[in-house]
């Protein structure tokens, strides 16, 4: 299939264009910024109490980090740094690596957001589903709508200062912040996986809560509209049980949309959850982000930044590319997704 | 208060024509309760910040950590500075709503100009921008917004909402786009251009009525995600240090532990008013929408 191949130089190119567009953006945007970045180390290194030494040294320190040269050269060495995964040092705890800081925070902010996406993708679109089906048959179903609607326009945050009140404060089940108990030590122990689960739910149900009521949206219209379709009748017509002509043909029919809906709101998603994590003290990257700009850690904004669009926009080249697989009706054309 | 709603941005498409909009708009109750609650909420803060003056927002004017219910501007409760909440809330739920309409109108308006000159003017430019619009429909903007507003902190409330109204464009532009490559295909487009108008002409004068429903109706949902996206920043402390929002306010009822010393009226009632305005703008924007779009009409 000739438009496949095209599809997928097309996905790559924004593939491509998205990342460079990115590092552009996070190399640019300090630089264009009036402040001088050796200036503001050594006020913060003064705050804690160091010094970056005299004048002969800063100008040292600028030669070494390359200050000295025009931008284009200090691009281009910048892009050479990031090819070989080299995104610098932090400023706030100095010896340290950016790196190694987001590796220690991105596993918390990755292992909560794809399991909780998934969670309310799946458990959204089925109740969705069955509450479309229902639409017009069974009146109690429907009371289901405006609280959905009431999740969807709350935003993560909000939802997650409210269950924290309620479930952390008020009536203490969960933890109140962090990812496990501290005097704990990361292990593959029972005991360790059962205080990181119970640490993790608050900020799971948040996310899920909130988006279960957007995949309910949307599966329930995608049901409704499909409702009437050729397809539907006939299979009613042949005298297939309810049950059968839900889940083989109208479910099955409208996850594919669902599917571009998670990928579209992919982006969406982490940026709430970043600002939810601040919330609950959780270490994944938003809370990395969060302290860095306490301290003015711009090396880590930067690549905490950089390393999330990155993930996200391999997310969405992923199920770019696997959609016209999955789904055969689809002749990829120029207008690619949807 | 009606008076306000910009009518001839809101040109009918050919479906609604002989009714009038404004007559639509006010029919439609979904429209007609979240503008009235949108509107007196404005009204009511307008007119009690003008009364209570900048006093009661200084810290130590009142007594720290009154709970709610008591007289006069402490009816809402004190913060642990002894500030009046309620009197800031007078001040942040306008500055959210400026957040919202700065936004939204920059996000909008550079939107829907991407999305003509790329629907309209086709080939190269078309190729360029789409792939724009594409890797700003899947880039978290909130993040450039997070490291352009780390950057340059301390800044003014509607220089926030610029920096987050440059990356709102891209829905309002893929949208833009779509419906340009329609209506491009139509009769009267084709006849506008035998009779020897401009491209900006046709673009302006024959497309845009036809848009402008449409792009009402995102405006409202370009302003829900601005203020949702202003208070995100604030909680992460890239708020506004001059001006108060009801994200800021969380951010400060937060970090003094508004939550773990149970001075929830401190926390509560900014979290209270940004749900009720995102539910009537809510309202607002299903409204609209079911005014440029017949077929919504009744549906529910």
């Amino acid at each position: 299939m000739g438009g496949y191949g095209r599809h997928v130089v097309e996905r790559l190119i924004i593939f491509v264009a998205t990342v460079a567009i990115s590092v552009t953006v996070v190399f640019f945007a300090p630089r264009l910024v009036p402040g001088d970045p050796l200036g503001a180390l050594s006020l913060k290194l003064a705050n804690v109490g160091g010094n970056l030494g005299g004048q002969a040294l800063v100008d040292d320190y600028a030669r070494r980090f390359g200050l000295d040269k025009p931008l284009p050269e200090q691009y281009v060495a910048y892009l050479r740094q990031l090819a070989q995964g080299d995104l610098g040092y932090s400023i706030a705890v100095f010896p340290t690596t950016v790196g190694d800081l987001i590796k220690s925070a991105l596993p918390w902010t990755i292992g909560l957001l794809m399991i909780t996406s998934v969670i309310s993708w799946l458990i959204g679109s089925v109740i969705g589903g069955v509450v479309g089906w229902a639409s017009g048959r069974v009146k109690a179903l429907q009371g289901l709508v405006p609280i959905a609607l009431l999740l969807y326009t709350i935003p993560y945050y909000i939802l997650a200062i409210i269950l924290v009140f309620l479930l952390a404060f008020l009536w203490p089940v969960f933890p109140i912040s962090g990812a496990y108990s501290a005097g704990m030590h990361p292990s593959l122990t029972p005991e360790f996986a059962a205080d990181v689960l119970q640490h993790a739910a608050l900020p799971a149900l948040s996310i899920i809560l909130v988006s279960l009521g957007w995949w309910f949206l949307s599966m329930r219209s995608l049901i409704i509209t499909g409702k009437g379709e050729d397809y539907i009748t006939w299979a009613e017509a042949k005298g297939l049980p309810d049950r059968r002509i839900f889940w083989a043909y109208a479910f099955r029919n409208a996850l594919l949309p669902q599917l571009t809906g998670l990928a579209l709101s992919l982006g969406q998603i982490v940026g709430g959850a970043l600002v939810m994590e601040t919330i609950f003290g959780y270490p994944g990257v938003g809370y990395l982000i969060f302290s860095s700009i306490k301290t003015l850690d711009y090396p880590v904004i930067q690549g905490s930044i950089l390393l999330i669009v990155i993930s996200v926009a391999t997310a969405n080249l992923i199920i770019d590319l696997a959609y016209p697989l999955i789904d055969p009706r689809i002749r990829v054309g120029s207008s690619g997704r949807m | 208060m009606a008076a306000t709603v910009p009518v001839l941005e809101l040109a009918p498409p050919p479906a609604v024509e002989g009714h009038g909009v404004l007559g639509i708009l006010l029919h439609n109750r979904k429209f007609l309760i979240g503008s009235t609650i949108f509107l007196v909420l404005l009204a009511v803060c307008l007119i009690g910040s003008q009364v209570t003056g900048p006093l009661p927002l200084r810290s130590g004017t009142f007594k720290p950590k009154l709970g709610i219910g008591g007289g006069g501007l402490t009816i809402l409760g004190t913060t642990s500075l002894g500030q009046s909440v309620l009197a800031q809330l007078f001040q942040a739920i306008p500055y959210s709503m400026l957040v919202g309409v700065v936004a939204a109108a920059i996000g909008t308006t550079l939107g829907a100009l991407v999305g003509l000159i790329s629907g309209y003017f086709g080939g190269k430019t078309d190729a360029g921008l789409r792939i724009l619009i594409d890797v700003f429909l899947s880039i978290p903007t909130l993040l450039f917004a997070i490291l352009l507003a780390s950057l340059l902190r301390g800044v003014t409330v509607p220089a926030l909402a610029v920096v987050i109204g440059i990356f709102a464009f891209a829905w309002p532009a893929r949208a833009v786009r779509a419906q340009v490559l329609s209506l491009k295909e139509r009769p009267f487009v084709q006849v506008a251009l035998l009779s020897g108008l401009s491209g900006w002409e046709i673009v302006w004068g024959e497309l845009m009525p036809h848009l402008s429903p449409w792009l009402g109706a995102n405006f409202v949902n370009a302003f829900i995600a601005a203020i949702l996206a202003e208070s995100g920043l604030a909680i992460l402390g890239l708020g506004s240090q001059q001006q108060m929002t009801l994200g800021q306010m969380i951010y400060w009822a937060l970090s003094y532990g508004a939550l773990l010393q149970n001075m929830w009226w401190w926390w509560a009632t900014p979290v209270l008013m940004l749900i009720v305005l995102f539910l009537s703008l809510y309202l607002v924007h299903v409204g609209l929408d079911e005014v440029s779009n017949p077929r919504l009409r009744g549906a529910q």
